[in-house]
């Protein structure tokens, strides 16, 4: 063992401590029989790379490994890591093993050489199908293996990809065979994920054992991340091209993946509707027009992204988009069809393949694979059925295999086994047979004691202009199984960090470009319409919520003591309810019920579409499309607000009353206010929030004017409508008499010192307006402006006395109009597309 | 034969739609047997873009945007055709099935006309075991394909009731099996899964047919409609042949090919994407005139 300076514990550990926790560690491990292991060797002895490893950790003292892995545990939950499983509306926080995958340099090598070889294999085979189509032609490969794959695209025939390449963008799933080499296990050439949890990975990892880190000499990942950048760029038309990540949506699987990578990469995260094709041409909706797309990184599956060409029913593509292909005007990484790679038919092709189209031996072998469509493999499968798995060829389910993608023919009664290969000798094509791989095992930390568990690595290679890169590292992702042979973060599995030890120092490099060559820029590019919509509503909502929470609050509190002597209480409790009821935040049969009641399910209903549990819902949906560009402190307060509204009981379980959960709920309303007005960059994202609130804002205003400010207004209807615009304190030290009709009106609308008055609401709209870009070529102000300045100009001279509830609607509609031009001139035309139906008329 | 072929597709919508974005696929392709003497797209309000292409399956494809708003789109496709088809092989001459099966299996091509891309479910015909064993009591041991093929599409025809409003376009093989009623579209979707199923190529085929008015009535202008059928790969040297199960006939000098796909979804004739809301109505209208 080294003996190496320390400077992690405050007190260095005994040598001898060091030592025994060294041999508990190692005694304690026991790797499965017949099984490789990465910690340890066939003969038992730990393996260099891990004893270095393992003798850096035990210099740290158990209570303060403690505090660093609840440290790292912290870090997982502020940054937000999540993933989503297929059917669950939430996001799953990240589970991830406080030990990385430590891998030698020696293994590293073949490794990445095998992972590269099998990068340009792909481009190369990708090249012949979609182009020439000698493989097939020429019988070394039959056309059949490759159509059963939904992914194999006939429209994709003849076209050459722009900028030259299919694949940008590429991975393999490996793991050690029991012949102690690493073996190819799938590939993934759609759309591969998991590189972006590999980075965030790293960070709460390297932030975890900041020296062992840098004494192991692990390689780092942003190389690899600038390179690929590069590589997309150079894909381009144009120099300075602009890079879109095209996302399925917040729905997908690995959304917070790809938010994460576009904002790491300093790409534009898209949405299918944020793109449009005019001519041949994509171009992103901006809210300063159509900006052109240059460079797609494909996240949405192919199937999916033109409706036009493939699937009509999707919603999430881009209609046209092959036709900008074809025409050379966009580069897409990966290319649509790329994704036939990853079908198992193809596997037991590869030796061959890569003799003929690269000339060499494959590097990393596959495992053994029989497509059943050749008779010959049939009949190898079919007699070693009991030793095989028998898997779907294309990844589809199938009844003869009783429903699932796999089956192990051992597995099989005489039964099912006659019936799979009955089902094999009519449709072969359908399936393969292929050998019995079992995981190796890592170890993690169980209980403070090392274990065996099976893993698989995911490498991943990029396309950059000299050629193939492999990011030193990749997704490892643990099983708790003792036997896997297969896994995906679905099951119950884990992730881990993954490092390549190297004996010298490694290069250190950020995506950051060199200090000198950074230009100071004070204005973001162009924001997408939908991220301004979103924004936009986001700000609608929240400001809705708090609206209606001041009505819940002041029916809360003014419904106690109704019978109080000389009041006009109870009239002004009965609007109260009624404009909770009128405006969806409680059922309209509520009618005659007790006023704490309504006030309860008006604040924590979540199915009462005008209720703050709804309203706060919506915002917290509109927040999460547009996480790139929230901060993660406003996230976070979204959700304390939702746990606030939808809470009914305290911490010790008592029931809680409506009006102090609605003030709780103001006052995390207010600090969301505060953190955007005092955090959030002045650029256009936030003019479209705070736009949104006070719009919004404003339309409340004038309803609750309408409402308590008649001619005949009674002081409570008046004391009632400071309450709810917040403005009882500005009004008291104004006036010393009581509310006031013209005193109230006045200061509700007209007031422009008031911040909470409509024509403060309306000025601050103006302003934003007038700072976003203008796409009129003569220069004069766009429909919205022209409605703010307008509606401003009014509201200034206006008087008091006129302001009776019929001009309080009348500007109220105003406002409505003002952001529907908002709406027209910013965001999406309509409010989504339609699809055609389909003619009926066949004979 | 020549024809004369008027289709008209008309949208109407309740609120004004402020762009379209549309596939159409209404133009009949040139191919063996038929011959297209003129053709073209009557589109209404006009196109801000049309692009035609030959599809993947050799298939005659426009897209078209329409950027300014409407209420009504309407879509007329004009064609004029003439129709000589060579008379289809005797039914025994043609190689047994499974030595179909096998040659499909095998085939070095990835043209349009392979039968590779017919082999597998697809996306509006899954297999279904059902479907494939019913179908499967045609295809005994060793029995010519066309012959089998042709047992099948009369038992079709016998089993299944015509009903125009007993399916949709979107209804599954499972379901118009299960049912045994449909229209042309779902028989040729049952009838494919039950070849697909055995491991056999078929394929789609949308078209017309030349409807004969009853004796002393004269023909109505309108009143014809678009028909669909099925095409059987019937080995390398008899190629592709048309089977109509609607009607029980091969496919001859009275039917007019539009289109070959997989399934409806590859040839349906207008897809579209619409930027608008609220509901529309939908009419269609076909006439198939034969000259003189």
């Amino acid at each position: 063992m080294a003996a190496e300076p320390n400077h992690n514990a405050r007190s260095p550990r005994g040598e001898r401590t060091q030592r025994r926790q060294l041999e508990d560690w190692a005694g304690g491990y026991s790797p499965m029989t017949g099984i490789p292991d990465e910690f340890m060797d066939s003969a038992g002895a730990v393996r260099p790379h891990w004893r270095k490893f393992m003798a850096g950790l035990s210099r740290i003292e158990p209570d303060e490994m403690a505090q660093r892995f609840a440290g790292a545990d912290r870090r997982i939950r502020e940054m937000g890591i999540s993933y989503r499983v297929p059917g669950e509306a939430a996001e799953r926080t990240w589970p991830l093993e406080r030990l990385p995958l430590v891998i030698s340099d020696d293994d590293w090598r073949e490794i990445s050489a095998g992972v590269e070889q099998r990068a340009r294999l792909a481009e190369a085979f990708l090249g012949d199908v979609y182009g020439a189509g000698d493989l097939v032609s020429e019988g070394a490969l039959p056309a059949a293996a490759l159509t059963g794959s939904r992914d194999y695209l006939p429209a994709m025939r003849g076209i050459e990809p722009p900028g030259g390449k299919h694949l940008r963008f590429f991975a393999c799933d490996i793991g050690r065979g029991p012949d102690g080499r690493w073996w190819v296990l799938e590939k993934r050439a759609q759309a591969p994920s998991g590189a972006g949890y590999a980075l965030e990975n790293r960070l709460v990892i390297s932030g975890a054992f900041p020296q062992l880190y840098r004494d192991m000499n692990v390689e780092r990942l942003a190389p690899f991340f600038r390179d690929f950048r590069d590589g997309l760029s150079s894909s381009a038309e144009r120099t300075n091209p602009r890079i879109c990540l095209l996302t399925p949506g917040p729905y997908s699987q690995t959304y917070f993946e790809q938010a994460y990578l576009a904002r790491y990469l300093g790409f534009m995260l898209v949405e299918g509707d944020d793109l449009v094709v005019r001519d041949g041409i994509v171009f992103v909706r901006t809210i300063a027009g159509l900006k052109r797309a240059d460079v797609l990184w494909r996240r949405v599956d192919a199937d999916w992204c033109d409706p036009l060409e493939f699937n009509a029913a999707s919603r999430i593509g881009v209609p046209g988009l092959m036709q900008a292909i074809r025409n050379k005007s966009v580069a897409v990484g990966n290319m649509p069809g790329a994704g036939l790679m990853e079908s198992r038919a193809l596997m037991g092709f590869a030796p061959a393949h890569c003799a003929r189209l690269l000339d060499e031996d494959l590097r990393l072998p596959n495992i053994a694979t029989w497509w059943c469509g050749q008779s010959d493999a049939r009949r190898v499968v079919i007699e070693r059925l009991d030793e095989l798995v028998i898997a779907s060829a294309f990844g589809d389910t199938l009844p003869a295999l009783g429903g699932k993608r796999h089956v192990l023919g051992a597995d099989l009664d005489g039964a099912q086994k006659r019936a799979l290969i009955e089902a094999i000798e009519s449709r072969g094509i359908d399936f393969v047979g292929q050998e019995v791989v079992r995981l190796s095992t890592m170890p993690v930390l169980r209980d403070g004691r090392l274990q065996p568990r099976p893993f698989s690595l995911r490498v991943f290679a990029a396309a950059t202009p000299d050629g193939w890169r492999v990011m030193p590292g990749g997704f490892c992702r643990v099983s708790d199984a003792a036997d896997a042979r297969a896994i995906s973060m679905e099951g119950e599995a884990s992730s881990a960090d993954v490092w390549i030890a190297t004996d010298r120092p490694v290069e250190i490099s950020t995506l950051l470009p060199a200090r000198e060559s950074v230009r100071v820029v004070r204005m973001m590019g162009n924001l997408p319409s939908r991220a301004a919509d979103n924004l936009f509503w986001l700000g609608r909502y929240l400001e809705r919520a708090e609206a209606t929470a001041r009505v819940v609050r002041c029916l809360a509190i003014r419904s106690v003591d109704l019978d109080a002597p000389g009041s006009g209480a109870r009239a002004a409790v009965e609007r109260l309810q009624k404009m909770l009821l009128s405006s969806g935040a409680a059922p309209a049969d509520l009618a005659g019920a007790q006023a704490q009641v309504i006030a309860a399910i008006a604040l924590t209903d979540g199915d009462q579409y005008g209720s703050v549990a709804a309203n706060v819902g919506m915002a917290r949906r509109a927040a999460s499309v547009i996480r790139e560009r929230l901060s993660q402190d406003a996230t976070r307060l979204v959700s304390t607000l939702e746990d606030c509204v939808s809470r009914t009981h305290d911490s010790m379980g008592a029931a809680l009353d409506a009006a102090t959960r609605a003030d709780e709920a103001l006052g995390v309303m207010a600090a969301l206010g505060g953190l955007v007005n005092e955090n959030m960059n002045r650029v256009a994202g936030w003019s479209f929030l705070d736009m949104g609130r006070r719009i919004e804002r404003a339309v409340n205003t004038c309803r609750f004017v309408r409402q308590f400010s008649e001619r005949d207004a009674t002081s409570e209807h008046l004391d009632v409508l400071l309450d709810l615009i917040d403005s009882q304190i500005t009004y008291r030290s104004r006036y010393v008499v009581g509310p006031a009709l013209a005193a109230v009106r006045d200061m509700a609308v007209l007031d422009p010192f008031n911040p909470r008055s409509v024509s403060f609401q309306i000025a601050r709209v103006d302003e934003h307006l007038a700072s976003l870009p203008n796409l009129r070529p003569d220069g004069m102000p766009e429909q919205p402006r022209r409605i703010s300045i307008k509606l401003a100009a009014e509201l200034a001279t206006r008087d008091a006395d006129e302001l009776d509830p019929a001009n309080a609607l009348a500007i109220e509609q105003r406002i409505m109009g003002l952001a529907e031009a908002v709406t027209a001139r910013y965001f999406l035309q309509g409010a989504g597309a339609a699809r055609a139906e389909k003619p009926t008329g066949f004979a | 034969m020549i024809y004369d072929i008027r289709h008209i597709t008309t949208y109407r919508y309740a609120a004004p739609v402020a762009s379209a974005a549309c596939v159409l696929r209404l133009l009949p392709r040139d191919e063996a047997g038929q011959t297209v003497l003129d053709s073209g797209l009557e589109i209404s309000p006009r196109a801000a873009e049309t692009h035609s292409s030959i599809d993947a399956f050799g298939n005659r494809v426009a897209q078209v945007r329409i950027d300014a708003p409407h209420r009504e789109l309407r879509i007329a496709a004009l064609s004029r055709i003439s129709v000589n088809r060579a008379a289809a092989p005797a039914p025994g001459l043609t190689p047994a099935w499974e030595q179909i099966r096998s040659a499909a299996q095998v085939s070095r091509s990835l043209q349009p006309d392979s039968p590779a891309h017919f082999l597998y479910a697809s996306r509006q015909v899954a297999l279904n075991a059902d479907a494939t064993s019913w179908c499967g009591a045609s295809f005994k041991p060793s029995r010519p394909m066309l012959e089998a093929a042709v047992e099948l599409m009369g038992r079709i025809r016998r089993d299944f009731k015509y009903e125009k409003d007993a399916t949709e376009v979107t209804t599954t093989v499972a379901e118009a099996f299960a049912s045994r009623k449909g229209v042309c579209q779902d028989f040729a979707h049952v009838m494919i899964a039950g070849l697909r199923g055995l491991g056999l190529p078929a394929a789609y085929v949308s078209g017309y047919i030349r409807t004969i008015p009853p004796p002393g009535k004269p023909r109505l202008e309108g009143a014809d409609a678009s028909h669909a059928w099925v095409s059987v790969w019937c080995g390398p040297e008899f190629g592709w042949l048309g089977l109509d199960p609607t009607n029980d006939q091969m496919i001859g000098d009275d039917h007019v090919v539009v289109a070959r796909g997989r399934d409806y979804a590859d040839v349906s004739p207008v897809d579209g994407v619409f930027v608008g809301s609220g509901d529309h109505d939908l009419s269609v209208s076909v006439d198939v005139k034969p000259e003189g």
